[in-house]
């Protein structure tokens, strides 16, 4: 993607993003609001599937740690509330890098389960940790009168707050994809799909798939301290692994080769939860149904069956198609 | 005086009490191409391996243009000159073509990357195909992008595993002559694992015949060929 689309479609997104602020009820923004934080959560976990081809089930370590991290900061009175996000979220992604040089190389589902019982051991230490975290409880957030200079009252209004991670999701995407078109993706792309190759054309695999996984964990954290600004508390239920389960359901619901794809899901999800909510209590029976029928006949998710129509439309319009060139002889 | 730029020494690969290479010696010379022929399970790909650093020798040496490589990784070896195509095509299936190639050439630290890139993808007639995802190509074309990723960065020793493997005979020929002009024109050696007969005796200049991990016969073409040991141990009635 060229640095003109994506300057194109931040544009687009952010104003997107401003006219919904403006335009809806504080009801609607409050679930927009949870499905934006969630989208970033979800971008986070779908970027370690897309570039590492790693699937996480334990991501709410990072999600839940971040809340966790400021909340105790701010306890301690250690930092500042903005020197404690900046703490959280670089210090999640340096532990993740670490983490990462270890985990990365276990191949497969092995991955899955070794991610799935760090996060657990998270969950666990969260909830009997009563002294610092508040067990099984949780603990509130104690937030400022004012962050990064704006009074906390203002940007805890739904308009405000859905718009702080409105853009943030999109800063984020927009920063991803131009990081991802450079020869990190590039490189991060060839490890993915041929380890041994990669390290035939000259690439050390290690540092580039702990890479992934930090950068990863840094957009997960980015997520966690705004669901903890949204909430004020943070709990051990957000580390728990049906957290991580959840993210893991709308990246595949939104599908992963798209970048936005796991963002897309979660804003499926959540539109799903409110509207079979006031139907049915039992709703996830049927998003269960809907996740059967998108793995079934659209594998790459819903942003992959979107993707596919563009491209069959573009091939309608003239475009030659893939794979049906032929090489000029050898000469 | 000749000069070698790539030189194997009693090398040796076992496996518990398998021994898969035992003792193998192996020379290249500058712009030479060395046939390796043998039965199947005769060590073959297991010294390629070795030389190229994928697996651990029990013993030996292996030096590139002087130096001894023995103790680098692939990737240390790779950057040296060392390049290897694979038996069965190693592509990077999602990637397109191009962007591929690129980054096999940046990695080599090719100050135009983008060029040399461009220059190979012609070389071995792919540069039609440079946006396409390498899983979307045909296999023929694989093969030839597999190749062009060793090609890159322009490595002095070139180590084919089977490059003509599942080509029809058409394409096999086509491959090979277009082999011994590339290895002229972009001076690199070339090591030649392959069970194409036509082609090894085509176009190597010397030829090396394994059976059970150890060499039975090395020297010219014609002379391999007239061997009483490799007609019995190996080509038969192909001879």
């Amino acid at each position: 993607m060229s640095i003109r689309r994506i300057a194109s479609f931040t544009g687009i997104a952010l104003a997107i993003g401003t006219t919904i602020a403006l335009l809806n009820s504080g009801t609607v923004l409050s679930l927009l609001t949870q499905a934006t934080i969630y989208a970033i959560f979800a971008l986070g976990l779908g970027l370690l599937l897309r570039q590492n081809g790693m699937v996480s089930f334990g991501h709410a370590l990072f999600f839940g740690t971040a809340g966790y991290i400021v909340g105790i900061l701010l306890q301690l009175k250690a930092l500042p509330a903005e020197g404690a996000i900046v703490a959280a979220v670089l210090g999640l992604t340096l532990f993740a890098f670490v983490l990462g040089l270890v985990v990365v190389r276990v191949p497969g589902i092995a991955f899955g389960m070794l991610t799935l019982a760090i996060g657990q051991m998270f969950y666990l230490t969260a909830s009997r940790s009563r002294g610092l975290t508040g067990g099984a409880d949780g603990m509130n957030i104690d937030w400022p009168a004012t962050l990064f200079g704006a009074p906390t009252s203002v940007l805890l209004k739904p308009d405000s707050m859905f718009l702080l991670c409105w853009v943030a999701l999109v800063l984020i995407l927009a920063g991803l994809a131009f990081l991802l078109r450079g020869r990190f993706g590039s490189i991060t792309e060839a490890v993915r799909d041929n380890e041994e190759r990669a390290r035939f054309i000259g690439i050390r695999t290690l540092l580039p798939r702990a890479a992934v996984f930090a950068l990863s964990a840094a957009v997960t954290s980015v997520a966690g301290v705004l669901s903890a600004l949204n909430t004020g508390f943070v709990s051990p239920e957000s580390l728990h692994w049906s957290v991580s389960g959840v993210a893991l359901m709308m990246v595949v619901v939104g599908g992963y080769r798209a970048l936005w794809g796991p963002a897309l899901g979660a804003g499926v999800y959540f539109l799903a939860k409110d509207i079979l909510g006031d139907y049915a209590s039992h709703w996830m029976a049927i998003f269960g149904i809907a996740l059967i029928t998108v793995i079934v006949f659209s594998p790459e998710g819903i942003a992959g069956a979107l993707q596919r129509i563009a491209t069959r439309r573009g091939a309608g319009a003239g475009t030659p198609c893939i794979g049906t060139a032929k090489p000029s002889a050898l000469h | 005086m000749s000069e070698f730029v790539l030189q194997a020494d009693d090398v040796a690969i076992h496996y518990g009490g398998v021994k898969a290479v035992d003792g193998v010696c192996l020379t290249l010379e500058r712009g030479q191409i060395r046939g390796l022929i043998g039965p199947n399970g005769a060590g073959k790909s297991t010294v390629i391996d070795a030389i190229t650093g994928r697996r651990k020798l029990t013993r030996g040496r292996v030096q590139l243009r002087g130096e001894d490589v023995t103790a680098l990784d692939v990737v240390e070896r790779r950057r040296r000159g060392l390049s290897r195509s694979f038996q069965r095509t190693s592509v990077f299936g999602q990637m397109p073509v191009r962007r591929q190639v690129e980054l096999a050439s940046h990695k080599m630290h090719v100050s135009d990357s983008a060029a040399d890139a461009d220059d190979v993808l012609q070389e071995l007639g792919l540069d039609a195909l440079g946006d396409v995802t390498a899983a979307d190509l045909g296999y023929g074309e694989q093969r030839r992008l597999d190749l062009a990723l060793a090609l890159v960065g322009r490595p002095s020793v070139l180590l084919l595993d089977e490059p003509m493997a599942g080509l029809s005979v058409k394409e096999s020929m086509d491959l090979a002559q277009h082999l011994k002009a590339l290895a002229s024109r972009r001076d690199v050696s070339v090591l030649l694992v392959e069970h194409d007969m036509d082609v090894v005796f085509g176009i190597s200049d010397v030829v090396t015949v394994f059976e059970l991990g150890r060499v039975i016969a090395s020297g010219e073409p014609a002379a391999v060929r007239a061997d009483a040991r490799v007609r019995e141990a190996y080509l038969g009635s192909a001879a």
